[in-house]
Formats: C-alpha cells, structure tokens, sequence
C-alpha cells in the first residue's frame, strides 16, 4: 500500500466533509452546546418544581377524634398543610385535589395511657409527586411523635433508651467521592461514548460510500491506478477520524456540563443539592486513561470499518440511512445489558462485543479493574476491528458493490 | 502502428444471464474506435470490463499492452475511462478535482500542474475553475470530466455516450476535441454513442453489438457493404436485426 495515495484520499475526504455544513454541526457545533444547555435546562425545571412540591399546600383531614392528641400538634404547627378537622372516607380524599387524610385510633389518648399501640392511617394518592412528598413527610413526623412517646414511657418506668435496642447498627461507606462518581459515569457514559463514536462514524461512512454512489463519484476512483485496499485505508482513515472527533467534542460537552452541574451543587444552588455534594473528580489512574484510549481507538476502528461494510451495500443515502438503525441496535443493545446490576466483566462477558467494551470502559472508571481481563479486552476488539476491516475490504473489492448493483450477503462473503 | 486495446473472447456473466458474449476487437494507435448497439447490447459491460471495473467471466482485456485482469494497476494508468455514470466531486472545485486525480495517477506535482493549466486553456475552464462544481451547468461539468480523464495523459482514453444530454454546442466542443486527440496526439479512442452522425463524422473503425454478440466489425463502409445500405443508421438497423424507420 503506497502512503501518499491513502493519504490524499483521506485528505480529500477530510476536505469534502469540512466543507459540508451539515456535516459540521452534527459532528462539532450540536455536541458542544447539546449537553451544557440540556443539563442546565434539566437542572432549572427540576429545581423549580421541588421548590414548588416543597412550598405547595395540602389539605389534611383529620377525624375528629385526633383533635387534642399529639398527632393534631404535629400537624397544626407545620405551615404548608392546611389542617381540616372532619369526618372523611376514602372516596372524599380521592376526588378531592391535592388532599391527603390522617385517620387517628378514637382511643389514642385511652391506649397511650394504657401503654399500647394506637394506630395512624395516612390516605394519600402516592402517584402525584406532591402528595407522595407529603406522605413521606408525615411518616417522618409521626416516627418522631412515636419515638419521643416511646422516650417518655421508658423514662417513666426508670429505663434507658438502649433497653430497646439491644443492636446498634452503624455504617461507614469506605468510597471515596472520586469512586462514587467513577461507579455512576462508570454506569452510563460507555453507552454514551459508544453512541457518539457509532454516530460520528456512521453518516460520514455513508456520505463517503453510499453519498459517492448516489452521486455517481465511486466508479471514477476504480478506474484508477490505485488498489481497494489503498481506497479503504484511505476512507476508513477519514471515517475514523470524525468518529475520533465526535467522541471527543461529545465527551468535553458532557463533561463541561457535568462540571457546570457540580459546580451548581456545590454551591447549593440546586434543587437537590445542598453545601455537601462531593467535588467533580475520578481516581483513575494514568495506566487506567490508557487502558481507556486503547479501548476506545479499537472500537473506533471496529465501529469505522464496520459501518463503511454495511452503509456501502446502500445504492443511495436513504437506503443507507435504514441501515442505521438496526446497526445502531446491534451496537447499543450490548452497551444496554451491560448496565444490568451485577453484570460485570469475565471470560464470558469479555467475548461479547460492545458488551466487553462497556463493561471494561465502566470498570476502569470505577477505579479498580483487572489489567488482565481489560487487555483481553483489548485484544478481542482489536480481532473484532480486523475482521470488520477484513469485512470492509470484502464488500469494496465487490464489482456489484462498484457499478452500483444490488449485492446479497451470501454472494459477497462467497466471491473468491 | 501498436495495438492499444485489445478484447480477447470476453465473456461476462450475471446469475446465469450471458452480457457479453466472446467479444474479441483491437485498436490500433491513433484510433478512434466507436462501438455500437442498442440498449442492452452490452456495450457499457464491455467498457467496464476493459476498464476493469468488471471482472470478465472468460477472456482477457489489455490495455497499452498490459493485462487488465493481471497487471491491472498498470492497465490503468494508461486509460483515461468516462461514463455517463460518473460524476464530478460536489464539493470539490475543477482545480481540485484535476489535482485529486493527478495524484491518484501517480503523476509528478509539476507534471499534472503543467497539465492541468493546459487542460484547463483546452477546455476553457478557466472562467468557472474555482467554483464548487455542484455549481457547474451540465456542459461545464462535462469539460471537467473529459479534463480530469486526460490529466495524466494516458494512451487510452475510453469514452461511454460522452455527449448525451449536452446542447449542441457543447456536444461539438467535446467531438472536436476526441478528434483533435487521437488524430493530433495519437491517443487511441473508443467511444459508444447512439448517435450515428457523430459516428460517421469520427470513427476510423466500428463494432457493432446486439444480444452481446460481435454483430459487425470494421470500417463504417464495410458495415454499408455487408448490408447493402447507404446510410450507417441503415446498416445499423441491418445488423442489429431491427426495421429501420
């Protein structure tokens, strides 16, 4: 294969695409402003809304019954609630808006005086967000009303509060803030980079195969002195690149976003956050961002010479653009599974395509992967990259393929 | 004078369908070599075997005395091939396009700079040679094409229906300059057309396809003595099995 010839059709690729402004704002300008303004969109409308769930008022109905027990106290001094003492059956609190019912034992004060349990009914439509959040509200305040009774009667009968809890249980969780990102980046940003990757690779590979033969630009190039393999080395260069390209505008934009979101939360300025959110960084190591750059250039050149494979059989870009969808599923639905709880990576696993590679990408974010199973890893993509390309050159090599003429699988993989 | 194109027994096959059926001709040095026939005779599957693009079935193509089948890259250095399924790069302007191309061929950079300013004087491309050639009208195209095929000034040049859906005037400028080639340059033509004016008015030799067989090949006028018309479009009719109109 002679260098200067792959490399002035790369180059030439490369042109054409830079000059294609649709082209351009899918690969470079969408990802940089996508994630910033989505997280920020995102981040705006959640905090609005749990500012309004936390400040909305519900009506309480309370049978009267509960009035001059604790419970009614515990009710009245909380101001978002609009206390309503009356009788009520399930069927009012139900058709009634934003209502939520507290049904007291008649007999609290008669039981509590006898040392027993009085029993709180809470009717609450658990599907709305706002009565869900009031529900688990008055759970919290009836707990503590129990807990402070319980405190008294202890008291009363000379016992200290451990006479009741024989176990304490106490937890320490031993991740650090960099672990607890790397496992929640870990979970989905190798579906995302795959994404990126396959979308950067897939339209120019179609713009450059199908896009030429729709254009009638392909059979101009076999006629020239130069072989299929230096054709393919050349467009697969190019489609390599702008998946390289995507994949890495993507992945700033999101971590821009990401960062911007941190930020946000550290300063307690959104809805979920407070002063203690942990500070945006990961305990990978310098071996681990290596290990990551290997995995993901083999599964750009897999992703590269595949998506040049099939988009080529298209006589069109619309025939080729139905081809991207079921690709699209082959190459995301492993990436799916792989965020299944307990999936993890072994000889098995590591078999799968895009499965191993999301899986390897996840664990080396985690923190702690094993060098060994990652490079398998690497090995099996790097097999799987060779035969996508092995693929590639099987269907340029094919003259129906060239003149534009249909071409099944069958006959492609057969020619000698 | 040297033969530059030669098709020996090519045979070509799709799923059990014969296209082209031992086709045997040579082109001499100088040459300008129509082939004819109506559609689907397998005129375009003869040029794409002897440009290579098709791999025949049976038989052998050469070009400049290389084996298109054997030694195929040298083959294709030394043809220049235009079909009217090729198109120019959208996004590219002629100046680029003729530069992509001299490089694919191999030519040295002062080489096909000096070739393509000459080109570009030939065909009058000047005017229009920075323009991305999405924006060029059909004509201008067409000069592009015919100069990108020439850029590395090969001793074949194979040209399929090089005037259809040109105006009169630009379809002259192109009959003029294959002219000017092979009688000038000593470049060796093969053109298919339907068009039998052009034919009469350039071709030294025909060869005249039907059902992808060798129906007729030789002079224009020994095609009107075998069949005994006057006019070629006659003898065409003749050979092909057809009533004229």
């Amino acid at each position: 294969m002679r260098t200067p010839i792959i490399s002035t059709i790369f180059q030439k690729e490369l042109k054409e695409v830079l000059r294609d402004k649709r082209m351009i704002y899918l690969i470079i300008l969408l990802p940089f402003f996508l994630y910033p303004v989505l997280f920020t969109i995102i981040g705006k409308v959640g905090q609005s809304q749990s500012k309004k769930i936390a400040s909305e008022k519900v009506s309480v109905y309370l049978n009267p019954e509960g009035q001059g027990t604790p419970v009614f106290e515990r009710l009245r001094e909380d101001t978002s609630l609009n206390l309503i003492v009356q009788h009520f059956d399930q069927a009012i609190i139900d058709s009634a808006k934003n209502t939520i019912g507290v049904y007291v034992d008649p007999n609290f004060t008669q039981i509590q005086e006898n040392k027993g349990s009085a029993e709180i009914k809470i009717y609450a439509d658990n599907s709305k967000d706002l009565l869900n959040n009031r529900r688990k509200r008055l759970v919290r305040k009836f707990n503590a009303l129990n807990d402070s009774l319980v405190h008294d009667r202890l008291a009363a009968a000379a016992l200290d509060s451990t006479f009741i809890k024989a176990i304490n249980i106490q937890e320490e969780d031993l991740a650090t803030d960099e672990e607890m990102i790397g496992k929640i980046l870990g979970s989905f940003l190798p579906m995302l980079l795959l994404l990126f990757i396959f979308l950067g690779c897939i339209y120019i590979a179609i713009d450059i195969t199908a896009g030429e033969k729709e254009r009638r630009t392909l059979q101009s190039l076999f006629t020239t002195p130069v072989t299929t393999r230096e054709i393919i080395a050349g467009k697969f260069g190019a489609v390599f690149t702008i998946g390289i390209v995507s994949a890495t505008m993507n992945l700033l934009s999101l971590f821009v976003a990401m960062l911007i979101q941190f930020s946000l939360m550290s300063s307690g300025d959104t809805a979920s956050g407070g002063g203690d959110a942990p500070a945006f960084a990961l305990s990978v190591s310098p071996v681990g961002w290596l290990w990551v750059v290997v995995i993901i250039l083999l599964s750009t050149i897999f992703l590269a010479a595949l998506s040049l494979a099939v988009v080529l059989l298209a006589n069109s870009y619309k025939e080729a653009q139905s081809y991207v969808s079921p690709l699209m599923m082959l190459v995301l639905l492993p990436a799916i599974i792989s965020q299944m709880p307990g999936l993890e990576l072994n000889t098995t696993t590591a078999l799968i395509p895009m499965l191993n590679i999301s899986l390897a990408i996840g664990e080396v974010l985690k923190g702690s992967f094993d060098t060994g199973m990652v490079a398998l890893v690497a090995l099996l993509a790097l097999i799987y990259a060779v035969f996508a390309l092995w693929l590639a050159s099987k269907t340029f090599g094919n003259e129906n393929v060239i003149t534009g003429e249909k071409v099944s699988w069958k006959a492609l993989l057969s020619r000698k | 004078m040297q033969t530059q194109i030669e098709a020996r027994a090519l045979t070509k096959d799709f799923n059990g369908f014969r296209a082209v059926d031992d086709l045997s001709f040579e082109v001499k040095e100088g040459e300008i070599f129509g082939l004819l026939g109506p559609n689907g005779a397998g005129k375009t599957t003869t040029l794409r075997m002897l440009s290579g693009l098709l791999t025949p079935t049976r038989g052998e193509a050469f070009i400049a005395g290389h084996s298109m089948q054997n030694d195929q890259l040298a083959a294709r250095a030394s043809m220049g091939f235009l079909t009217g399924d090729m198109d120019l790069y959208r996004r590219l302007t002629p100046v680029e396009v003729l530069a992509y191309f001299g490089k694919l061929y191999g030519v040295p950079k002062s080489q096909w700079r000096a070739k393509g300013k000459e080109l570009i004087e030939a065909f009058g491309i000047r005017d229009f040679q920075d323009k991305h050639c999405e924006k060029l009208s059909t004509g201008q195209k067409q000069r592009v094409s015919i100069a990108r095929t020439l850029i590395h000034d090969p001793k074949v040049v194979i040209l399929d229906e090089p005037t259809t859906g040109l105006d009169i005037m630009a379809s002259e400028f192109i009959l003029q300059f294959i002219r000017r080639m092979a009688k000038e340059e000593g470049k060796t033509v093969i053109f298919s057309t339907h068009h039998m004016d052009e034919v009469e008015r350039l071709c030294d030799r025909i060869a005249v396809m039907h059902h992808g067989q060798l129906q007729h090949c030789g002079t224009i006028e020994e095609a009107k003595d075998k069949t005994n018309k006057n006019k070629l479009a006659e003898a065409f009719f003749e050979l092909v099995g057809a009533t004229s109109i």
